[in-house]
């Protein structure tokens, strides 16, 4: 067909379509078939339903960053992770969170790390009965794991896993800019709000990157032909709408200990009365960052290996941004194969 | 090669992605002084001492009507709160009690026994 006539056709499917677009439901995600498996107030862990006739012997638990929900490990049928890891043969386990309630604005850091993440992994032990378990973190989830396991030194972890995870924070770019001390009043903020609210957070994701919503918006309209471009922006938009609010106490332990002090980073990190030292990390670990991530600069994530402990240790570096890392085409093609690789070597 | 570079839809894709990296690039460096996050973080803490102004204000007129108050109902959610964390824990309890019987029951479910293929081809060789 000549170019005209390509020209044509899809102006006409766009018009078409765009009004489907418009007057369409939102976006269907998290489909792989799951049961949940423990909830108290914002926290849910889920189980996803085995998919391949032989697992591997040690289950996986996906810690989902606490700004957002965790359907962006299961986007769509195909691009899924979660769908990806288990026709692999892993068994999947993932903590994800629901907006926490007003009266849930004292949970603090210590709360996430010493009681949600321990009291998860205990039921994945208990379910899989299994001794031990992989741990993978994406982003902040990223952050808590990895102060689960220096303050659990003795626990059943085996592997884990860093995605785009922040660890100097004063390298944190923009955010640390916005966020410093000297104009910005946390305790007044988390003291008048108490839960700090979703537009807040997303306004913080947003003025990252200002233009990228309208351009966005503008690519969707010229690809409006593509029935797949337009699933995957659909799927992608709605996780980027539904970001969640925060519990007062944990943002005000995350901009004080974390980003002002950088005591993760730094190795004075106590939480609940327990040491948080990174290089008390003994396990195999493994950490993938995204080269234009633009939340998580790779500066901030890159000194993670080491700080560390272990001795089994790789660093991968790709391609592509924050989200396009964990659920872009790119994570299709390098990302999900590479991790898949380098748990099934420890996993037996 | 010629009709690739005239395409006008990767023409206006482009253009499109160049607005976008333009305008962020110009957008952080504004966003990134130290005016700018004075100027923001001011006006947030002015729309925080108006709402603390109303929350007080409210608060009172509902201590006079003798009802209870947005502090005084979340100290109950958090009550409420820490018996669901004991309820959780019981459940959790029971759960896991149920799940040892079902698995004495012999509930199927695939063998944990998958090798990475590094050892499979090991073992093959063996």
């Amino acid at each position: 067909m000549d170019r005209a006539g390509k020209l044509v056709e899809r102006t006409i499917a766009r018009n078409l379509k765009g009004l489907d677009f418009l007057t369409m439901p939102p976006a269907k995600v998290g489909l792989t078939p799951k049961e949940v498996l423990y909830e108290r107030g914002t926290l849910r862990l889920y189980h996803y339903l085995p998919q391949a006739d032989e697992l591997y012997r040690v289950p996986i638990l996906l810690v989902m960053a606490t700004t957002n929900k965790a359907y962006v490990f299961d986007l769509a049928p195909g691009q899924s992770m979660v769908e990806y890891l288990l026709k692999e043969g892993f068994d999947v386990y993932v903590i994800d969170w629901e907006p926490p309630l007003p009266e849930e604005r004292s949970l603090s850091l210590a709360d996430y790390t010493q009681d949600f993440i321990p009291t998860c992994v205990q039921m994945v032990i208990d379910d899989s009965g299994e001794p031990d378990l992989s741990i993978v973190g994406y982003c902040m989830g990223g952050v808590l794991s990895l102060i689960y396991a220096a303050s659990h030194t003795d626990g059943p972890l085996k592997n884990l896993v860093c995605l785009t995870t922040p660890v100097n924070w004063a390298e944190m770019g923009l955010t640390r800019i916005w966020s410093d001390e000297k104009h910005f009043d946390v305790d007044r903020l988390v003291d008048t709000l108490g839960v700090v609210p979703q537009d807040f957070v997303q306004a913080s994701f947003e003025m990252l990157r200002p233009a990228q919503k309208s351009a966005s918006q503008i690519r969707v309209w010229e690809k409006m032909w593509d029935d797949e471009f337009v699933k995957s922006y659909r799927a992608f938009d709605r996780w980027g709408n539904e970001t969640l609010p925060l519990a007062g106490e944990y943002f005000r332990d995350t901009t004080k200990e974390l980003m002002w002090a950088n005591k993760l980073y730094k190795g004075n990190l106590v939480v609940n009365g327990k040491t948080a030292k990174l290089s008390d990390i003994k396990v195999p670990i493994m950490a993938a960052m995204a080269e234009h991530d633009h939340i998580v600069a790779y500066k901030a994530s890159k000194p993670l290996m080491d700080l560390v402990g272990s001795e089994d240790k790789e660093e991968i570096v790709l391609k592509g941004g924050h989200v396009s890392l964990i659920a872009g085409p790119n994570a299709v093609r390098r990302m999900w194969p590479k991790l898949a690789e380098w748990l099934g070597e420890r996993s037996v | 090669m010629a009709d690739k570079q005239t395409d006008p839809a990767e023409t206006f894709a482009k253009l499109v992605s160049d607005w976008e990296r333009n305008f962020d690039s110009m957008a952080n460096k504004i966003m990134g002084t130290d005016e700018f996050s004075q100027s923001m973080n001011q006006f947030q803490n002015l729309q925080l001492a108006m709402q603390k102004r109303f929350n007080e204000a409210m608060a009172q007129h509902l201590l006079n009507l003798n009802m209870p108050s947005r502090d005084d109902i979340l100290r109950l959610g958090e009550s409420i709160r820490s018996v669901e964390k004991r309820l959780a824990s019981i459940e959790a309890t029971l759960a896991k009690k149920k799940k040892k019987k079902t698995d004495k029951g012999g509930g199927k479910k695939p063998p944990r026994t998958k090798l990475p293929p590094s050892m499979r081809s090991k073992q093959r060789h063996e």
